[in-house]
This record gives C-alpha cells, structure tokens and sequence, in this order.
C-alpha cells in the first residue's frame, strides 16, 4: 500500500471512529485491531500489540502525571487557591479592571499549581464572573481573562498536558516543563497588556470601585501568610527540576508533599480533602493513560506501513522555508482542536509531527511548547474548544458560545504573539532548560 | 442474579479504590525515597521499579470504573446533532464495538499472563519481578469494560447522557 493510502487509512479510522463517539481509548485500541489486520495480514499481531500497550504507561517519567493532578486537586479541596486569591486581592488596590487584573494573577498562579486548564477555567469562572457581574464588569472583560488564564495550565509549569507530550513525544519531560515558565509568565504579561488596551478604548467595560483596603502592616502579612507557602510548593517543583536535585517525578510527588504540609499548617488538610483528591487523580490521571497506552502501536503501525517515512520523504523534497511546514501543523492542530481533546490531538500527530520537525532542523523542546501552545490555543478555537463550553457551563444565563467566543478573541491574539515571538526570539523557550 | 451483581459491583468499586490506594501508595514510596537519600539508610531502590508498576496497576484498575461511571472522554461534535434515532443506533454500534475490542484485548492479555504465569518469566528492572504481576490486571480490566459496555448495550443507562463539566471531573 503506498504511504499516503496507508496514512489516510490510519488517520481516517481515528477521526471516523471518534466522530461516532467511541470513547478516544477505544477510538485508539479498535484502530490498532484493524490496523494490525490490514498491515500485517493476520490477527497473530494482536498479541503483540497486547503486550506493547504495557511499555508507555510504565515509564518512570510518566509519575509526574497522576502527581499534578493529586496536587492540583489537593489545592482545590483544601481551600488553599482560595486563600491564594485573598492574598492577591489585597496587592491590587482600586485599580481600575483591578478584578481582570487579579484574574490573570490568580490564575497564573493557579496554572502553577494546578495543571489543569479545565480546573483553572472552571475556577475562575465560577468565582470571579459573578463578582465582576457584580461589579457591572461586561461579558466581554469578565469572560476573557478567564479563558486566556485558563489554559495558561498547559504551558507553565507543572503542565501535565506537558509530561504527556513529552513521555509520547519521546524527549526529555524536565526540559519541556522549565521551557514553559518564562513564556507562560510573558503570556500574562501580555494579557495584562491586552486588558490595560481594552479598558483604554473601552472605559465602562470595567468600571472602577471602592474597595476597603487593609493598611500596609496587614497587607504584608495577609501576602506573606497566604502566598508565601505557596511560593515554596513552586520551588519544590520547578526549582527542583532546574538545580537537578530531583526528576520530574520526585519534584511532582514533592509538591503534593508541599500542599500536604501547607493544608495541615493552616488545618484545612481533611479525610474528604484527600480522599476527593486522590478520586479526582483516578478519575482524571488514569483515563488518560488508558488513552495514551495506545499511542506506542499506533506509532509502531504508522512506522510499520510506511506512512510515517514516505510523509517525511514527501514533506522534505520541496524546498520551501520550515516556517511554512511550521504554519502548516499549526493550523492543521486548531482544526483538530475544534473538534477533540489535546490528548485525542496528542496521539494522532505526535508520531507524525515530531519526526518532521526534527527532520526540518527545529529544537523538539522548542516544538513541543508550540504544540502545547497550539494546543491552549485549539481548546478557545470555536465551534468546539473544550474551554468555550467549561466558560459557558459557569458564565451567567442566557451567555452565548458566540458571547464567549468573542471574549476569548483578544486573547487568542495574545497566544499567537508568544508563538511569534518564540519564532524570532527561540531563547524564550530555550533559555532556562539550556541551564539544566 | 441480584447477588452476583452486588458482588461484581463491589469487585469494580473495590478495584477503583485500590487503584486511588496504589497511586497515593506511590507518592509516599517516591517521597520516603527522595527523604531516605539524606539518611543513612540503604537506597530504597526498588521504588522506581515499584512505581513503574503501580502506574500500570493504577491504569488497569481504573478503566473499568471510569465505563461506569461515563469518565471515558469521547467526542460528541458529531453525534449531538444527529436525530434521536439515529443517535440511539449509532450508541449501541458504538457498545458492540467495544465490546469487540475488549474481548479481544481479554484473550490477548490472558494468553499472555498464562504464558508468564506458566513459565514463570522474570521481568529485570532495578529488581527481579514476575512479569505474570505486572500482567495480572490486564485481563481483569478488559473483560470487565466488555462487561460494562454490555451493561449499556442491554441496558437503558446511556453512555452519554452526562454534563461536560462532570465529564471532565471538574
């Protein structure tokens, strides 16, 4: 069979599958049966593909998975990201959007501790939209923040999306996760920046209002009795990575050790807290390693029936810059990602787009923060971004996808500045993980 | 027939327990691990390999209960505008599908624990382990998802009747 059939073959049974609504896991497994069938003739290969399933999901390097979730969910039900936003909330005085403002910090902070863009987004949502409602804030600068924010969880780090990406994708899982701090926080900024133009050309879109605010004394101590602990769970994440002291792992399970001590410090560590944690890493961490015990055969088949090379071959002979390939896989993940789960997006073209890139001369480190950029991009792309419909889940009645969509427009915006300017300036990316 | 289900209920409910169990178990193998390294003790290198295997156990365990309880991520762009009909036959291709898939992982996996279990096959990581351990929760999980999706092929309960938020344990 030649490359293109066997690729279209391969590709065409995912999305069929996936577009009658087989789960995304077994979308993989029932692909992989067929595929088998066709490229090696005879069902003897089911056996191989069995025992292959195992080789992914016991990788070492996986652990920091089911650790950001255990941390991010321990976060949630503790009441800690509470007490966070309570600290940030003093810092911002009347500042005019100071709401906005706050949600970006809050949120960024969140993404650090979390992982979890639906989390954030979800958080964010349900606490800060009825508040700015409140505050006569309209929808447009309530909702968009929040969206932005909220995928901000895929690039900075501990991004379990990240780990993922990495473990598939075959490269070095501390490296692709420092390489999203400094971008992450410049993609805040650049939020920032976005919000301050938008209050500017639009004034009462976010008025302005008294607060009470606490004197300086106990401002300090509310900063340093709620944010400071957490300053130190993000130390003994990232730090440990950077200064080489532990693995991703070691550093992920450190962090959930961190919340643990903060929450019982402040008293809120309970039975529920831990026990709703450790079923939210369940429910979450191990449904998606059923997805991705799949993604060694799928490779293997699009290896094995010649896909893989014969794109590669194809993609290299023509002689136009890497940018446009660049350009290509990009648009081609916003239009998966209108339809499917980064995860779903994850399995189908990692195989096919890591091997290109290398081929094409870019850092994989460096193309993996794009793909993760894309893909935090794809989950605010309309008609179907994941992250439009979490928004929409919390947002006011009577909100439309359109209304939302339109608010998370500005900040889609800020996403494509970032990947452009990873494009001319790569030491964005590259800088920090160079160090380790 | 009541009795036998209550009992299967537990075993699936039981098995999601352990799985949070395996997966708390190794967060506290990996910190004691990282703390032991600044004391005298011997290094506990058995961990790693440990985790490795509970990352399998945790998967396996799982995936039976995440059928039931609808926690599988699907992609419902195109079936949520397909007519009430339609949708309902689509939904119960989708069941026999799965039930395919799974009971031919079920047979694969169980050929290859007996293989393990028979020859007594060793797995060599940082410690010598039989890989019939690592395999055991393979057959286990698959024929108990080929169980669940036939509990919605013949069943009333609906596959996707759940709220995205919900979906996404969020």
């Amino acid at each position: 069979m030649e490359w293109y059939w066997a690729l279209a073959t391969l590709i065409g049974m995912v999305v069929f599958f996936m577009a009658m609504g087989i789960p995304v896991a077994f979308t993989f497994i029932l692909t992989n049966i067929i595929g088998v069938l066709i490229f090696y003739g005879d069902p003897s290969g089911w056996i191989q593909i069995a025992d292959n399933s195992t080789q992914l999901i016991t990788r070492f390097t996986l652990g920091p998975v089911p650790m950001f979730i255990m941390m991010g969910a321990l976060f949630f039900h503790t009441g800690l990201a509470i007490r966070v936003f309570d600290g940030l909330d003093v810092i911002f005085g009347r500042l005019p959007g100071r709401l906005c403002f706050l949600t970006v910090a809050g949120g960024s902070v969140f993404s650090t501790l979390t992982g979890s863009s639906m989390a954030n987004t979800a958080m964010l949502g349900a606490l800060m939209v009825p508040e700015m409602q409140k505050r006569g804030y309209n929808r447009q600068m309530s909702m968009g923040p929040i969206l932005g924010t909220g995928g901000l969880a895929m690039i900075i780090p501990p991004s379990a999306l990240g780990v993922l990406l990495a473990s598939v994708a075959n490269i070095d899982v501390g490296k692709l996760l420092i390489a999203g701090f400094i971008p992450g926080f410049v993609l805040a900024g650049l939020y920032c920046v976005m919000i301050f133009i938008q209050l500017r050309m639009y004034p009462g879109s976010a008025p302005a209002y008294d607060v009470e605010m606490p004197g300086w004394a106990e401002r300090v101590k509310i900063v340093f009795v709620n944010i400071f602990p957490m300053g130190i769970i993000v130390f003994m994440v990232i730090g440990f990575i950077i200064f080489g002291w532990a693995t991703p792992t070691e550093a992920a399970a450190f962090g959930v050790f961190g919340v643990v001590i903060v929450a019982a410090l402040f008293r809120v560590l309970t039975f529920t807290a831990v026990k709703t944690a450790v079923e939210a890493t369940v429910k979450v961490g191990a449904m998606v390693f059923f997805i991705i015990m799949s993604s060694t055969v799928f490779s293997q088949l699009l290896a094995f029936s010649g896909a893989s090379a014969g794109l590669l071959k194809w993609a290299v002979s023509f002689d136009v810059s890497k940018y446009w390939f660049l350009l290509m896989m990009f648009f081609i993940l916003i239009a998966l990602g209108m339809f499917m789960d980064a995860t779903s997006m994850m399995l189908i073209t990692v195989p096919i787009f890591f091997p290109l890139a290398q081929q094409l001369g870019f850092d994989l480190i460096w193309f993996g923060l794009f793909v993760l950029m894309t893909f935090e991009m794809a989950g605010t792309t309309p008609p179907f971004g994941l992250l439009l419909y979490v928004m929409l889940g919390v947002a006011p009645k009577g909100t439309t996808l359109f209304q939302v969509a339109k608010a998370a427009f500005p900040f889609l915006v800020c996403d494509a500045i970032l990947i452009l300017l990873m494009v001319a300036f790569p030491a964005i990316a590259l800088w920090l993980p160079s160090h380790m | 027939m009541n009795f036998v289900a209550q009992v299967y209920n537990k075993i699936l409910f039981g098995m999601a327990a352990l799985s949070g169990v395996v997966i708390f178990a190794a967060f506290l193998m990996i910190v004691t691990e990282v703390l032991s390294r600044f004391t005298p003790m011997d290094p506990l290198i058995w961990v790693l390999t440990s985790v490795e295997y509970i990352l399998l156990w945790y998967t396996m365990l799982a995936a039976p209960y995440l059928v039931r309880i609808k926690g599988h991520v699907f992609v419902d762009a195109v079936t949520q505008f397909l007519p009430a009909h339609v949708k309902y036959v689509t939904a119960k291709i989708v069941y026999i599908l799965c039930i395919i898939c799974c009971v031919i992982y079920f047979t694969q996996c169980w050929s290859l624990f007996s293989e393990a279990f028979v020859t007594g096959e060793l797995d060599t990581r940082s410690f010598e382990a039989p890989v019939w351990i690592l395999l055991l929760p393979m057959p286990l999980c698959f024929g108990m998802c080929a169980i669940e999706f036939l509990r919605y092929l013949i069943g009333v309960d609906d596959m996707y009747s759940q709220d995205l938020l919900e979906r996404e344990n969020v």
